[in-house]
């Protein structure tokens, strides 16, 4: 073929090429395009045309003819690197986390010039190219800093009109598996993944407050456990099926069948509950309601290919997205994600009903607390920096690690076991999500014991929660004084907050809580939606100590000295709930007690 | 080579052009008293509200549908002695609950100390579907069927022509004796139910005063009067009525698809199916090249409407063949089914392999009417497909005394 061919070739790629450059702005949907178009017409231009005409070329005039040309054989080199460059950036991608990826990035780039400008030296008739090429150089050396320009915080509401969206619009978070490995496996196993078909306990709560106030009142419960159904305009949560078997969602860590389901159906199926998209496409967020956030699900900047069902075509656009992926990160990433703000929208939880009663207040619980300190940085902790935060040896030790495979070193990568309360049920699946929300739990209080004048004082000092404790739903949580005094013969003379053989709290325990009650003051049980009054709240505030008092009988009487031991228990759910949801779900295990502290004393 | 190319290209612009190219059928527009008038057209209208109205469509008289009967026949199918091991009864696989208004069934299946249900009946008996939802029914013993066939729904069944998957069973009556006679169902022989049943007192004294005898021909007709008043009234029935409010306005553009498209051609009737024997599925691309919509972007992300090289073994059915039923005769005829209440019984087909409406709505319309719906319009059909939902009727059925 004619070089004149070639050199027509090599233009278009270089202008499919250079359309792409940020100083250009290209329009999305074009530059989705064209950059597929680029990578794509490239590898088979370069595969089956250039390099076999360079070859024939090369060996015509420099073997054959024995023809001496610099021009050429800088171009030749200029070739050469442009096309390892391509190659590196095709396979490996420039995803930050190698400087190979950033130089075959900028080498693609400014080679092209130079590229450019041999290819207009390499000819019999000279003309000068040197003006235009001296201009492209300036023109893309002045708008360098562009390229990796800090994102902003965007502000933009949702797209007006729709009313819905539909289940591809979502996508699966098993999608975002292939290269956020690692924080994909880490949500997998949280509590966030398990909001909705996988979780007994909501399951049976979102059920009940159906059967209690009608159907629609499960959008209240799905607001925040189950965005993409009440998107979807789903009127309740579902749950897996194995056939005619529910299938051991509750023991099943890495959530295979997420991953299974995606590669049957691909998007159609809707993936339910809280998804990576669903809080990385969160574009605004507040406290003043429930669920109050906004979402921005389908209109987002995709690659080309993105959406394909076709595994080859999937393989494509993942090339697509490391080549270049800036845009790729600004689309699920926002600064508002860094802000307690942020999770407001749904850890603050109201009545729906005029009274906008608190069920749950762990934000403003935080705003009113010390951590919530702006104006000393040193003391200022938002969520994301005990919950989203790496615990080694029961200290916090932030991570350094990656959240893309081969992406950039981060010195504290934010981890995604959403570390919490709840040991228990991602404790069934994974053993690392257990230990570190059993970690993040023992951070939280401090507890000193005295005896004094036949009374036993216990003080439990909240010194690690930016909220109360326990807080979220504090109603269903139990978290109390187990107490045991042995005199000198090692008897015991008095014990507080032991369980009934049932398995329930014993009456004497004095559980930190808050108790719901309902229009007569009756506690509201499982029916928490019916709280009218509070009964009793007696949790810790952060930063605070609650003191308890006890009588102890005959204390003069008693053989000194006095062994007290004092654990501070902690059980996610009371057993009379566990026994509830059991009913439907025999197979769930009852659980555990745990410790957070203890303290040994002797009088 | 040339030619080739050439023909390649042709190909392509037609396939591209060809949905511009072909005439764009009208599809009617209606008003609210015309969609009813169209609706009511053939055959279909709505479940009776009352006694009188209940005799008229079932077409027999107050002799033959009476409280005592209806009583004796509710009993029976919540009697579990009518099972090999006296362990599961009708109610076991056509879950319903015995008592209608019991609001509280559910907290108290949470909460009662005496209560001893520990499974999915629990929070589904609260849907009252009259069916599992599992994808095979499961008899005595743990038996599954055979066939990896679907429970189907008991409500509104009497008003169906044909009963059971490939339709081979006439009515309700018949199938109550099958049910019970089944090795994978209930499995227990007419001569044992009938000297169960007589060991019992409160039974004999019962079939005594509604028939006269105890015999297997009046339990089946006895449970067969009971399965007769299981009929359920929805938001579709009172916009056929002449509530125009009834069905919000995207239940009725679905509804309006539903007879332009012409899904009433086979789900017709008062039970919205049920009323004829069909082939399933009429279209089942199995061949080579599969270019259903290739080019409609709208339905990508779907496993079964995308340009495909259909290199895979010759599937009968667009979902897995499990249990490998093949309806009537071996040639895929099925009774079409009725889709009263079809939003609570899932999954669907008569495996089960489908889990979700969206995707039973997409198929039917693929292979059954052979067009791709889009996104707005199943949205629309299974917005009226919700308005086919319905609590069941409490009829106001006098005595046998009463009559005499």
């Amino acid at each position: 073929m004619k070089s004149s061919y070639m050199k027509f070739l090599i233009i278009l790629m270089f202008l499919s090429g250079i359309l792409q450059y940020s100083i250009f702005d290209l329009n999305w949907e074009y530059f989705r395009i064209v950059q597929a178009v680029h990578i794509i017409s490239s590898i088979f231009i370069a595969v089956f045309l250039l390099i076999p005409y360079v070859n024939m070329h090369t060996y015509e005039f420099m073997i054959v003819k024995k023809a001496k040309s610099t021009s050429g054989i800088l171009l030749g080199i200029t070739l050469f690197l442009i096309i390892v460059s391509g190659i590196y950036l095709f396979f490996v991608g420039n995803r930050g986390g190698d400087a190979i990826g950033s130089l075959s990035f900028y080498l693609h780039l400014y080679g092209s010039f130079v590229l450019l400008y041999f290819l207009f030296s390499h000819t019999k008739k000279r003309f000068s190219s040197k003006p235009l090429v001296i201009m492209l150089f300036a023109l893309s050396m002045t708008f360098t800093d562009s390229i990796y320009a800090k994102e902003k915080l965007t502000n933009i509401k949702i797209a007006e009109g729709a009313d819905r969206y539909h289940n591809e619009d979502w996508t699966s978070s098993a999608k975002c598996k292939s290269c956020h490995e690692e924080i994909f496996n880490q949500w997998a196993d949280s509590n966030h993944r398990h909001l909705v078909g996988t979780n007994p306990y909501y399951m049976v709560m979102e059920n009940l407050a159906g059967a209690d106030m009608g159907d629609e009142f499960r959008q209240w419960c799905m607001g925040c456990h189950n965005p993409s159904a009440v998107t979807t305009k789903q009127k309740r949560t579902t749950h897996e099926m194995n056939g005619s078997l529910m299938p051991d969602v509750l023991f099943e860590s890495g959530s295979k069948r997420l991953l299974d389901d995606f590669k049957a159906h691909g998007n159609s199926n809707l993936e339910q509950g809280v998804s990576c998209v669903s809080c990385h496409r969160i574009t605004e967020a507040d406290s003043k309601g429930n669920s109050a956030y906004t979402l921005k699900v389908k209109d987002r900047k995709k690659y080309a290919l993105e959406d394909s069902n076709s595994e080859i075509e999937q393989w494509l656009s993942e090339k697509f997205i490391n080549s270049n992926p800036q845009v790729h990160k600004d689309s699920y990433s926002n600064k508002l994600y860094k802000k307690s703000s942020y999770c407001a929208s749904c850890h603050d939880e109201f009545l729906p009903d005029e009274s906008k009663r608190q069920v749950v207040s762990t934000f403003k619980e935080w705003e009113k607390s010390p951590f919530n300190n702006p104006n000393d940085p040193t003391k200022h902790k938002e969520c994301i920096d005990c919950h989203m935060t790496y615990l080694k040896d029961g200290e916090f030790a932030p991570l350094k690690g990656r959240s893309s495979d081969g992406g950039v070193i981060k010195d504290d990568v934010k981890v995604h076991h959403f570390s919490g309360s709840n040991h228990f049920l991602s404790g069934l699946k994974s053993k690392e999500h257990e230990d570190q929300t059993l970690q993040l739990l023992r951070t939280s209080a401090k507890l000193d014991v005295d005896i004094k004048d036949s009374k036993l004082i216990v003080g439990v000092k909240n010194i690690g929660a930016g909220h109360h404790l326990p807080t979220g739903v504090s109603d269903f949580r139990e978290l109390w004084l187990d107490i045991t005094i042995t005199d000198a013969h090692g008897k015991v003379v008095f014990s507080s907050g032991k369980l009934k053989k049932d398995g329930n709290l014993a009456d004497d325990a004095r559980p930190f809580m808050k108790v719901f009650g309902d229009d007569d003051g009756k506690p509201v049980g499982l029916l928490f939606w019916r709280y009218k009054k509070l009964l009793s709240d007696t949790r810790i505030p952060a930063g605070e100590k609650r003191v308890e008092i006890y009588d102890i009988k005959d204390a003069k009487e008693l053989k000194h000295p006095l062994k007290a031991v004092v654990k501070l228990n902690f059980r996610i759910y009371p057993q009379w709930v566990t026994d509830a949801v059991k009913r439907a779900y025999p197979q769930l295990p009852n659980p555990p007690v745990v410790i957070l502290n203890k303290i040994e004393k002797e009088f | 080579m040339k030619f080739f190319i050439g023909a390649f290209v042709f190909i392509v612009l037609l396939l591209f052009s060809v949905s511009v190219l072909l005439p764009k059928k009208e599809k009617r527009v209606f008003s609210d008293e015309q969609l009813r008038e169209a609706t009511l057209s053939r055959d279909m209208s709505s479940t009776p509200k009352n006694y009188d109205e209940l005799l008229k469509i079932l077409k027999t008289d107050e002799k033959n549908l009476f409280k005592e009967k209806v009583d004796l026949g509710r009993d029976l199918y919540f009697e579990k002695a009518l099972s090999k091991n006296k362990d599961i009864s009708c109610a076991t696989c056509h879950i319903i609950s015995k008592d209608l208004k019991d609001k509280n069934i559910y907290l108290d299946a949470l909460t009662s100390k005496t209560n001893d249900k520990t499974d999915c009946v629990v929070c589904h008996l609260s849907d009252q579907s009259a069916t599992d939802r599992f994808e095979t029914s499961i008899g005595d013993a743990g038996r599954e069927n055979p066939y990896h066939l679907n429970t189907l729904t008991t409500l509104n069944a009497a008003l169906a022509k044909f009963q059971t998957w490939d339709g081979s069973v006439k009515s309700v009556q018949e199938q109550v004796g099958l049910s019970i006679k089944d090795a994978s169902q209930m499995n227990l022989s007419e001569k044992k139910a009938v000297e169960r049943l007589a060991k019992d007192n409160n039974y004999a004294k019962k079939f005594k005063e509604v028939y006269g005898e105890l015999s297997f021909k009046n339990i089946e007709d006895a449970i067969a009067a009971f399965l007769n008043t299981l009929i359920t009234r929805g938001d579709y029935d009172r916009f056929l009525d002449g509530d125009n409010s009834a069905m919000n306005p995207k239940a009725k553009k679905g509804l309006a698809h539903f007879l332009n498209f012409g899904c009433k051609g086979c789900h017709t009737g008062v039970s919205v199916g049920g009323q004829s024997i069909q082939k399933f599925p009429l279209r089942d691309y199995n061949s080579v090249v599969d270019v259903t919509n290739s080019f409609n972007e709208s339905q990508k992300g779907r496993e079964v409407a995308t340009f495909d090289f259909n290199a895979k073994m010759y599937h009968p059915f667009p979902f897995e063949n499990k249990g490998g039923f093949m309806g009537k005769n071996g040639e895929r005829l099925f009774r079409v089914p009725m889709l009263r209440n079809v939003t609570k019984t899932s999954p669907y087909f008569h495996n089960g392999g489908v889990a979700k409406l969206r995707e039973a709505v997409h198929l039917m319309g693929k292979h059954q009417l052979g067009m791709n719906l889009t996104n707005e319009q199943t949205d629309e059909i299974i917005e009226f497909l919700k308005a086919l939902e319905g609590d069941v009727v409490e009829f106001d059925i006098p005595s046998k005394k009463a009559n005499l």
